[in-house]
């Protein structure tokens, strides 16, 4: 059976590595792109993707010019939660393949210079889990005090209920144990009990254990509810942080080079403690609210919204980098922003239907914006330009749709789109068999958006996303440089400097859909030539007037700022 | 070097005619008799820079002192900043050869930072720009991190557009922003200096752009992406903020309706005298009358507080940190002592909604249809924000003390407010820009034919 057995060997020590172990910083300059391994390729046949299908479509992602795969839980599980049920830490679902195939994906994508990070749930595990299974037989197991259990249901009322649509409380009553047990999301997810040492080891022990098959970071699932104290809400307490120092410190002594995404569904400003003061607990986190503030400034046409919330970010520790995207499998949901920000977003959407259609359900980038593929290119070169590491979706880089008829998450799941072939190319399974339909309406379907059309096409959205990166890719300013808001009379144009000692590159963005005039206030760069970073046209150097400068609708530049006389290339 | 004495008395016969030409004397059509310098200071000897406040004094016998900065170079190589600089050119003296070229300094990059050291000694500065086109001061940006306004037109005591702010800030409202350093010299305000927010765009604009999107889109406001609702609502709030804090910081008297009254009345024969009533710009002015005479019979008619004074969507900014309250002056064609310095807080309300008209008005002329389904748009649009902006204003805790109780009362105070509002603009109009003056006709028949609201 195809995909049965690995079809690289691994032999540690001998594979040719494109891997820089010194760079201890790559995740400040890496593009991610995050992969649902059920989504992107079958390679068994069975409708399902696998990590064997996965690797199959390396050369792909190198292609496209991606420095990391970040991806989704593959861990055993009875995906009642996606996957974020893990019932046995050190196997792989076996849909997915074995622990062979994911050293085999480690070992290929090393080869083609791209790293690898996978979730991790820290927090809870499925009920289905064997420790989970012996802690409920009694009170005096030796795994009894490995969740969090009582007598009664009152403790730790301060703490809300996370998911309030399906659960009535933190606590459930186990009929076996006789007991209720603390669970901060399902019911079916109870929390460990990180107060017991035992516990906190043998956290650790798996993440060293996906360390040495060489995974090269993990993105924190739901990391700041892990301890439970009582006068509090159960987030972010300083025991928490302790612990994260404490994977951290693992992380640098014995693993150089691997990274430690935090997922804190938080607002910046409460985020930024996830770095640790000195920058000692998590290497990323994600930057949430930045990507609704970007819907909002295009919706308004105006640069507010997010200059707004850059302002209001916090800077952070040096060695550090916050994760940026457009869309990922989740959603920004209400609940996790602050009141003020509620407040903003209430009444920003509140009148408006057509924002207030898209709060809380899973859409993909192209419906989010009508299929309009000249404001998906301004979105990206936002994205590839703002402080931070962008992080793609995966099938967002060919526009894929989505199906909102799926409901849940699942209508941002659907499979990659490869081919206009049976199932898009993902799978040679009977239709019926695919885990979820490829689409197939005439607008977003696999016959009209799919990777192959696209790749003979040199100009298509594939295309341009790959040169993109490539320029991105070729200016390391744009993942450590500052960032400096300029100062235009237009308040439709969204202007900012990145720079550092070696690069200064100048961004103009229109956030409307008619073209715009700006001035920009430059007379600190006078002398200096914009050279337009996709074309290399030299524009008319900056005086000591307002530079000016005018936009196609959604159009935007990228300068790269030279000093005359200093630009590189031959001479005749 | 240039002998500074020679040139300060030349002065008086160089200036009238510069003075005429600056857009901030509000002189230019005006027959200035002759000029004398009250004060005046060398502030540097190589480059000169000459500080001075000259009186200049009008053919109908009436004197305005100006503040200036004059710079003085050799004229034998004009320096690179003064190219295209005419109106800024004071004047160009042949003798003694090699010659002089006088020029407002504030164009001079080296001498607008001795100006800036002049108000604020200690600050390191690489870069500046001046900002075009003002009406009545001049204000130039350092560094994109520090704004200097330096009051052109100076009259006695402090100028409240630095007092209110510095009060203000002091007392906590963080909606205006306060001096980083201040000029004075003989209890004058002559200057100061502010922290320059980069990025920050007039209220002005941000609603033009919302109105040019709701025409472009044809859809009704709530659904027009650039809504300006949310703002306009936080920009009440913002507003009756302001009215509490000048309420507890300079007091609070009961209204006095008839002295309103008598001001709006005042106003009203200004411009009858000045039009005729039987041309296009007929005004109702019984009924605009009948409206005033309203006011005097309220029987609560709200507190007297210090005011704004002059409030339009222009003189607020969206920053980062919010939206900013700006230009505490006053309406500028008006003498400070002619000012309403304090008034119902209705009257800066009232300014705002007649903003939000102008707003929509001039976008309606600029997309240059007029068909009725748009003027439709525009209406809805200008309803949807007056409501919005209302309900950020009285829905503020405490801004009720500061009314009169009754919401008719209330109502009718309001549309007096406006409707005076719109009789000044008639008279602005009328002198400036005549192809407007439809607009705040408009606005007076809308209230006289209580329509209210469009």
């Amino acid at each position: 059976m195809p995909g049965s057995t690995p079809t690289a060997v691994c032999q540690p020590g001998t594979v040719h590595h494109r891997i820089d172990p010194t760079d201890t910083r790559w995740f400040q300059r890496a593009v991610f792109y995050e992969v649902l391994v059920r989504g992107f390729y079958d390679s068994t046949n069975d409708g399902t993707g696998d990590l064997q299908g996965l690797t199959d479509k390396l050369d792909y992602l190198e292609w496209l010019g991606v420095d990391c795969l970040w991806l989704l839980p593959f861990y055993d599980s009875p995906l009642r939660d996606g996957g974020y049920d893990i019932s046995d830490f050190f196997s792989v679902l076996p849909e997915y393949g074995d622990i062979a195939h994911a050293v085999v994906l480690i070992e290929e994508a090393h080869k083609r210079g791209m790293r690898v990070i996978a979730d991790m749930v820290m927090n809870h595990t499925s009920d289905q889990h064997p420790w989970f299974q012996e802690s409920r037989v009694d009170r005096t197991n030796p795994k009894a005090d490995w969740y969090v259990w009582g007598d009664d249901d009152q403790r730790w009322s301060e703490a809300r209920v996370i998911f309030v649509d399906t659960e009535p409380s933190n606590w459930t009553y186990d009929p076996v144990r006789g007991q209720y047990f603390w669970h901060r999301f399902f019911h079916h997810q109870p929390d460990l009990n990180y107060d017991n040492p035992q516990v906190a080891d043998a956290m650790l022990d798996v993440v060293r254990f996906w360390l040495d098959l060489g995974l090269d970071g993990f993105r924190l699932d739901a990391v700041p509810y892990l301890f439970e104290r009582d006068g509090t809400n159960g987030e972010n307490l300083p025991e928490t942080h302790e612990y994260l120092r404490r994977v951290r410190k693992v992380v640098d002594d014995e693993y150089p080079g691997r990274v430690l995404l935090a997922e804190a569904n938080q607002w910046p400003e409460d985020v930024v403690d996830y770095f640790g003061a000195s920058g000692d607990e998590c290497h990323m986190c994600f930057h949430f609210p930045l990507m609704p503030r970007m819907f909002m400034a295009v919706r308004r046409e105006q640069r507010h919204p997010v200059t707004e919330i850059l302002a209001q970010t916090p800077a952070i520790p040096e060695g550090c980098q916050w994760g940026i995207f457009l869309r990922n499998h989740d959603e920004l949901t209400l609940e996790m922003v602050t009141d003020e920000e509620r407040d903003y977003m209430y009444t920003e959407y509140a009148s408006d239907p057509r924002m207030r259609r898209n709060i809380g359900i899973s859409r993909r980038l192209f419906p989010l914006l009508d299929n309009n593929e000249d404001l998906a290119r301004l979105f990206h070169a936002m994205l590839f330009s703002m402080p931070g590491s962008p992080i793609l979706y995966y099938g967002d880089e060919i526009g894929m749709g989505d199906n909102i008829f799926l409901g849940d998450r699942d209508g941002v799941r659907t499979p990659m789109q490869w081919t206009p072939d049976r199932n898009g190319g993902f799978s040679n399974a009977d239709f019926a068999q695919l885990y979820l339909p490829a689409l197939m309406d005439p607008v977003y379907g696999f016959q009209a958006i799919n990777v192959e059309q696209q790749q003979r096409d040199p100009s298509s959205f594939l295309h341009w996303v790959r040169r993109l990166l490539q320029v991105r890719k070729s200016h390391p300013v744009f993942g450590t440089g500052s960032f400096e808001v300029l100062h235009a009379d237009n308040p439709a144009v969204l202007a900012f400097l990145r720079r550092d000692e070696t690069a200064t590159i100048l961004c103009v963005n229109n956030l409307s859909r008619f073209p715009q005039p700006c001035e920009l206030m430059l007379e600190e760069l006078a002398g200096q030539v914009p050279v337009e970073m996709s074309g290399r046209v030299p524009f008319p150097p900056i005086g000591e007037l307002p530079y000016f400068v005018t936009l196609a609708p959604h159009g935007f530049y990228w300068f790269n700022l030279q000093v005359p006389g200093e630009e590189s290339g031959p001479r005749p | 070097m240039i002998d500074p004495d020679a040139l300060i008395v030349r002065l008086p016969e160089l200036l009238p005619e510069h003075l005429a030409r600056q857009r901030w004397s509000g002189a230019h059509d005006r027959t200035i008799e002759d000029v004398e310098l009250r004060w005046h200071e060398v502030v540097s000897p190589d480059p000169l820079l000459i500080w001075t406040l000259a009186r200049a004094r009008f053919g109908d016998g009436e004197v305005q002192d100006y503040q200036l900065f004059l710079g003085a170079r050799d004229a034998t190589a004009l320096p690179e900043f003064i190219q295209g600089k005419d109106r800024e050119i004071v004047a160009l003296i042949a003798e003694p050869a090699p010659g002089v070229v006088v020029y407002d300094a504030l164009v001079d990059p080296d001498l607008t930072i001795a100006v800036l050291h002049l108000v604020a000694p200690e600050v390191v500065v690489e870069h500046r720009r001046p900002i075009v086109l003002e009406h009545s001061n001049s204000s130039i940006v350092f560094d994109e991190a520090r704004i200097l306004k330096i009051f052109r037109k100076v009259e006695p005591g402090p100028n409240p557009d630095v007092e209110i702010p510095r009060v203000m800030a002091e007392r906590g409202y963080d909606h205006v922003l306060p001096s980083l350093a201040e000029l004075h010299r003989d209890g004058c305000d002559l200057a100061v200096l502010r922290e320059f927010l980069v990025g920050s765009t007039e209220g002005w604009e941000l609603a033009r752009a919302s109105v040019r999107d709701l025409l472009a889109g044809g859809l009704p406001p709530e659904e027009s992406g650039a809504d300006f609702a949310p703002d306009a609502e936080r920009l009440g709030g913002v507003l009756a903020g302001l009215h509490l804090a000048m309420a507890d910081a300079w007091g609070v008297e009961p209204g006095n309706a008839q002295r309103w009254a008598d001001e709006m009345g005042a106003n009203l024969a200004q411009l009858v005298a000045g039009i005729d009533r039987e041309g296009p710009a007929a005004i109702p002015v019984e009924a605009i009358d009948e409206r005033f005479a309203r006011v005097a019979d309220l029987r609560d008619a709200g507190a007297e507080i210090r005011i704004h004074g002059d409030l339009h969507l222009s003189q607020l900014i969206k920053t980062d940190a919010g939206w900013k309250v700006l230009d505490f002056e006053g309406e500028p064609a008006r003498r400070r002592s002619d000012r309403f310095t304090t008034s119902s807080p209705l009257r800066d309300v009232a300014g705002l909604l007649r903003s939000l008209h102008y707003v929509g008005a001039v976008g309606l002329g600029e997309w240059g249809a007029w068909d009725e389904d748009l003027q439709d748009l525009v209406s809805q649009w200008e309803r949807r924000n007056r409501t919005s902006l209302l309900a950020g204003y009285l829905g503020t805790d405490g801004i009720g003390a500061l009314l009169p109780a009754e919401d008719a009362e209330r109502d009718a105070l309001l549309a007096a407010f406006e409707l005076d509002k719109a009789v000044y603009e008639v008279i602005y109009e009328l002198g400036h820009r005549p192809e407007h003056v439809n607009i705040p006709l408009t606005g007076i028949r809308r209230i006289v034919q209580d329509e209210g609201a469009p």
